[in-house]
């Protein structure tokens, strides 16, 4: 299990890993935290001829407020956005979610940019980069453009990018809410999610204003689910709404099966979680 | 002599270098410009090798050599795994698949090279072109009439079948008030040792011999039996086991690999070094259970079962094992199956089946994980069909304390151990009752809350008269200790036995250091080294306490009464009246002592002191054989609730009441339990090996091959009950014993939280997965009995 010859690059810049990668003509891929890559590279399911180290690219990594939205450098560490301050008060789901990621020694290393560009149907970031509606700040040979989150998942493990694109900051608009509530049901502490959910309400006297709601370990990839969010606007809390949101989620996901849990399980357990979900954000305020 | 270290709670010594990262393992060895060997493995279950093209392998970078079967044909003996069983076909055991392959991992071919990373380079140039035979991926298949065979040559993949009987079983079970039984899994299992697999062959030019050191724990056997293959005598075949991450039977068997770096050694007279990646040591590793168990047990209206069958059909994989065979696990199965119990009649009968998969093989527990598992079930389905509490169907059934020695029906001997005192114990330290308050109430707010208890007994430190494998020609029932003070006082004692994590540097050297008087600290234990003793086989079946401990109480005595003759000139005083302790030799109720450098030295270095005769050398040999062993015993009680939105199982409570006989280090005996329970827990609710029909293995890494962390493994008690054997010592081996008696425990325990649901516990492990479709099963029918 070592993988196939390949060449190394450690450039300080962007512009340089962005040349780097041109140049490896489709054959380049770009190192972060390491944490899901190396694997691939070691089973040679992967085996890309230029490997470009961005850990010496010191601008990337940071957690700063822009007015209404926070904004995080693609080499932030799980690590500093699980313990950032920032995150706590303006992101809170976030934050929630971020202790859920694998094992602290892989939050040490995994980076933000990486997690969404390796695109994992059940990791957390992904989902959130949806749950938030962010945007994805992407630099190509051909200078920057922005990606909403939304079209950057195509599918299990396959993001939107060109070869030679690098994600640069993800950008967070900050939800306004008066209650939230992350859940995830893994096998075992930090396992990926067998299904997971994430939920807030705003709320005008006993009426549901606005909702946000964002799944994963359901589907091909992670999914926000608009639909409920639209049937859900407008109507009366009342005991029966944590079941009826349940039904709703339910019926407008339809689960993937695989060797940890049978489609109907996961099924079964995004209801559930949903139901709890919908409780704890009914009941909280924040 | 008041022992003072036997029974005390010391730090292991092994552990300061293992935590320190300043261990020697396997692949530490730095021979010099080693070569590395990658080798290609099969991803068909079942074909027909029909072309081998190595040409272009060749002469890629680094490689030095390319071996297939055919190259190296005369330079082994293929290992037979004999027995003298009868129904049994002993497949051999060659270094790499040929003619055909019969499982995905199978070594087809091997590459040597300069570095890992060319050898890997280099496998993707070797072209095999494969015909398909079709895949046996299920043992139940493979017995059929027209199903391919696996090994044309045994005319039959059924490689091994036995009946044991006792009464007339079917008219008891008639005859029986009550009758329970059921259709019992265990799943395949990987053992999973936290170091995989990993040799080095150490070429010595000058003598045409070669070093292995290997991460095995049978060292001794290992050496025998490449020595016979390969017609290299002893002395210059040396096989050490160093430093070894665990094994837990994984490591325990004669291994394909080992065979082939001896062999490539001597061919190109040159150090090579392989250790398996985790996909190897996962997908090539011997495995372990894989059985179903058709079961009835007949009980009379007191509660005392008078009767127990089974069929068992074990799916032993594609090749018997060196030295166990591949009836090892399954037969075993039907020989505990009775377990404590004193059951009248028996038929046990057990087909152990070949199929595409790797040999299963020793596994910590073998066969009694899932014996204890039926016969625990059956226990708690007869207690539920006759209104008797778990635990006093069990005290109705369990062999007490005037019947020992007892034969159970399958033909095993218990000598007296505390079976009714364990299962006491652990009511008691659990609150037994207490727990059953607890649980009305939580049922009363319909919680799934339950409570199970496994009592089970093992044969352990099985001495020469009884084979640790059926019919296996090799002698398992002796351990040699040898044990010298050199000229400088040091005391090093060597053994044959080859510790893997159970800390025998630290207990040996306990007795060591109080049967002989030396320092604790004084006592440098050297273990799985075949240069050591004459002939050994290594840790395995719970025998190294015993074994090992037995020898070195015996070869500890023999060395003191030399010190003591030597001390009796040194000090002038009688023998008798010379008490050796803390590495001095006393005249009793005297300040006048003589310490061992000085004893050493009047011995080896000063001409003057004592007369020639009396220079005795200081060392002393034993081979301990206890003859029949001895019987090990526990009782696991298991308190858990399943969460019916997750299907999730939490463990509450864990209470582990177990009889080791004399404990040496409480420590070492605590940590060993933690450690089996947490394997148990494993096979219980975590760890499957999913092989599709094509033979695939579905969970080969450790995302999908889930084990227990220490979030899912919770805190234990552990009561021990000390009663002592009759082997030297009065020790009892208790290795294994976590492994046995969690699964079951736990099996009745989720049992039993989900009874009021009216469905039932059959299948091991109960992921999330079984336990969702369970609660399915009893919404479905719940909703056919509202319809009614
Ligand atoms: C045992 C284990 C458990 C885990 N459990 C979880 C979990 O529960 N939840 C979870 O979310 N994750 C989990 N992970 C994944 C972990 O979070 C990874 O760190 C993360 O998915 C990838 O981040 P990385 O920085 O390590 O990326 P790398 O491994 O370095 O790269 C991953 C991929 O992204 C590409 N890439 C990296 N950075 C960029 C960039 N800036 N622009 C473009 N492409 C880029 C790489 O080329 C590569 O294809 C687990 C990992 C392990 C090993």
């Amino acid at each position: 299990m070592k993988p196939a010859k390949f060449e190394y690059v450690a450039p300080a810049t962007v512009d340089a890993a962005v040349e780097a990668l041109r140049a490896a003509n489709g054959e380049g891929k770009v190192l972060a935290g390491g944490q899901s890559l190396l694997p691939l590279l070691n089973f040679r399911m992967t085996r890309p001829a230029v490997l470009v180290d961005l850990n010496g690219i010191k601008d990337l990594s940071f957690i700063e407020l822009r007015g209404d939205r926070v904004a995080i450098g693609a080499l932030t560490r799980h690590r500093e956005i699980e313990q950032s301050p920032l995150i706590g008060s303006k992101l809170p789901v976030m934050a929630a979610a971020m202790r859920y990621v694998a094992h602290l020694a892989i939050r040490n290393r995994g980076t933000i940019g990486g997690s969404l560009s390796h695109a994992d149907p059940a990791a957390e970031l992904p989902m959130l980069s949806l749950f938030y509606g962010a945007s994805l700040l992407v630099q190509g040979p051909s200078g920057r453009r922005t990606v909403a989150a939304e079209d950057f998942f195509v599918d299990a493990l396959t993001n939107c990018l060109e070869p030679e694109e690098i994600v640069v900051e993800i950008e967070f608009p900050i939800l306004q809410h008066d209650g939230w509530a992350f859940e995830e049901v893994a096998r075992r502490f930090g396992d990926f999610a067998l299904a997971s959910i994430a939920v807030s309400v705003r709320r005008r006297a006993s009426t549901i204003e606005d909702v946000r709601v964002a799944v994963m370990g359901v589907a091909d990839t992670p999914l926000r689910l608009k639909e409920v969010e639209a049937k859900l606007r407008d109507i009366a809390i009342d005991n029966q709404t944590p079941d009826r949101f349940s039904g709703l989620v339910t019926s407008c996901v339809s689960a993937n099966g695989d060797l940890h849990a049978s489609a109907e399980y996961r099924h079964h357990l995004l209801g559930r979680l949903a139901r709890r979900a919908m409780q704890t954000a009914l009941a909280t305020k924040g | 002599m008041r022992p003072r270290n036997v029974g005390a709670p010391i730090k292991r010594t092994e552990d300061p270098r293992l935590l320190t990262g300043r261990g020697e393992y396997s692949a530490d060895r730095k021979p010099d410009r080693p070569l590395h060997i990658a080798f290609l493995r099969s991803g068909q279950p079942h074909a027909r090798i029909a072309r081998i093209d190595t040409a272009a392998a060749q002469t890629s970078p680094g490689v030095v050599a390319v071996f297939t079967a055919e190259c190296i044909t005369g330079d082994f003996k293929p290992v037979i795994p004999f027995s003298r069983m009868p129904n049994y076909y002993a497949t051999p055991i060659v270094p790499l698949a040929t003619g055909k392959v019969r499982y995905v991992g199978e070594a087809v071919a091997a590459i040597i090279a300069t570095s890992r990373y060319l050898a890997e380079d280099a496998l993707e140039l070797i072209e095999v072109d494969y015909e398909p035979l079709g895949a046996l991926a299920r043992a139940e298949l493979a017995v059929a009439g027209d199903a391919a065979l696996l090994h044309e040559e045994a005319g039959t993949n059924v490689l091994i079948a036995r009946e044991f009987k006792k009464g007339d079983v079917a008219a008891d079970l008639k005859a029986a008030a009550v009758r329970v039984g059921g259709r019992f899994e265990m799943t395949r299992k990987a053992p999973l040792a936290m170091e995989p697999r990993s040799y080095t062959a150490e070429y010595d030019k000058r003598r045409d011999a070669i070093t292995l050191y290997t991460s095995s724990n049978i060292p001794g056997i290992v050496r025998d039996a490449i020595s016979e293959s390969l017609d290299l005598p002893g002395h210059r075949l040396r096989v050490v086991a160093p430093d070894v991450g665990g094994s837990f039977g994984s490591k325990g068997s004669l291994y394909p690999e080992e065979l082939l770096i001896c062999i490539a050694a001597r061919k190109l007279g040159r150090s090579l070094k392989w250790t398996a990646d985790r996909l190897e040591d996962v997908s090539s590793s011997s495995q372990a259970f894989a059985e179903i168990v058709d079961a009835e047990m007949g009980f009379d209206a007191n509660g005392v079962a008078t009767s127990l069958q089974a069929d068992v059909i074990g799916d032993v994989g594609a090749y018997s094992i060196y030295p166990w065979t591949c009836g090892l696990e399954p037969v075993q199965v039907v020989s505990f199956l009775p377990g404590p119990y004193k059951i009248a009649s028996y038929r046990g009968a057990v087909r152990g089946v070949a199929t595409c998969k790797p040999p299963t093989g020793p596994y910590r527990g073998v066969g009694r994980p899932i014996s204890t598992f039926v016969a625990e079930r059956l226990m708690d389905l007869g207690g539920k069909a006759l209104g008797l509490d778990p635990l006093e169907i069990r005290r109705r059934n369990l062999v007490r304390a005037e019947e020992f020695p007892y034969r159970i029906a399958s033909g095993i001997i218990w000598d007296k151990t505390g079976f009714v005192e364990c299962l006491d114990a652990a009511a008691e330290a659990a609150g037994y009752e207490h727990l059953r308050v607890q649980q009305a109430a939580a049922r009363k707010q319909g919680r799934l809350f339950g409570i199970g208890i496994a009592s089970y007994a093992e044969l352990t430190g099985i001495g020469s008269r009884i084979a640790v494998a059926p019919g296996m020609p090799i002698n398992t029932g002796s351990e040699t200790a040898k044990i010298n003070i050199d000229s400088t006082g040091g005391v090093t004692a060597a053994f044959g036995v080859a510790s893997h994590g159970q800390g025998l540097e630290t207990t040996l050297a306990q007795i060591v250091a109080d049967d002989l008087g030396a320092r604790f600290e004084d006592v440098r234990v050297i273990q799985g080294d075949s240069d050591e003793v004459p002939m050994s086989t290594g840790t395995y079946a719970s025998r190294s306490a015993v074994l090992g401990g037995g020898a070195a109480k015996h070869a500890s005595r023999i060395l003191q009464d030399k010190i003591k003759r030597v001390a009796s000139h040194l000090l002038e005083a009688n023998q008798d009246d010379i008490e050796v302790s803390d590495g001095k030799a006393a005249v009793i109720g005297t300040d006048r002592a003589v310490t061992f450098k000085q004893v050493a030295k009047a011995v080896y270095s000063d001409m003057k002191t004592l007369p020639v005769e009396a220079r005795e050398e200081l060392t002393a040999t034993y081979t301990y054989d206890p003859i029949n062993g001895t019987t090990a015993a526990a009782t696991h009680i298991a308190v858990v609730e399943v969460d019916p939105a997750t299907c999730f199982v939490k463990i509450l409570k864990y209470v582990v009441a177990e009889d080791c006989g004399r404990i040496i280090n409480p420590m070492i005996v605590d940590g060993q339990v933690h450690g089996g329970v947490a394997q148990g827990i494993g096979a219980a609710l975590f760890e499957e090996l999913i092989y599709d029909d094509d033979g695939q293995l579905l969970s080969a890494s450790l995302v999908d091959y889930v084990i227990p962390s220490a979030p899912e493994v919770p805190a234990m008690d552990v009561i021990h009950i000390e009663s002592e054997s009759a082997v030297a010592g009065g020790f009892r081996g208790m290795g294994e014993g976590g492994t046995i008696g969690a699964p079951a425990a736990i099996a009745n325990a989720i049992a039993d939280a989900l009874s009021p649901l009216g469905v039932d516990v059959s299948i091991l492990p109960m992921t999330p997965e079984r336990i969702f479709r369970l609660m399915e099963q009893a919404r479905f029918n719940a909703r056919g009995k509202a319809d009614e």
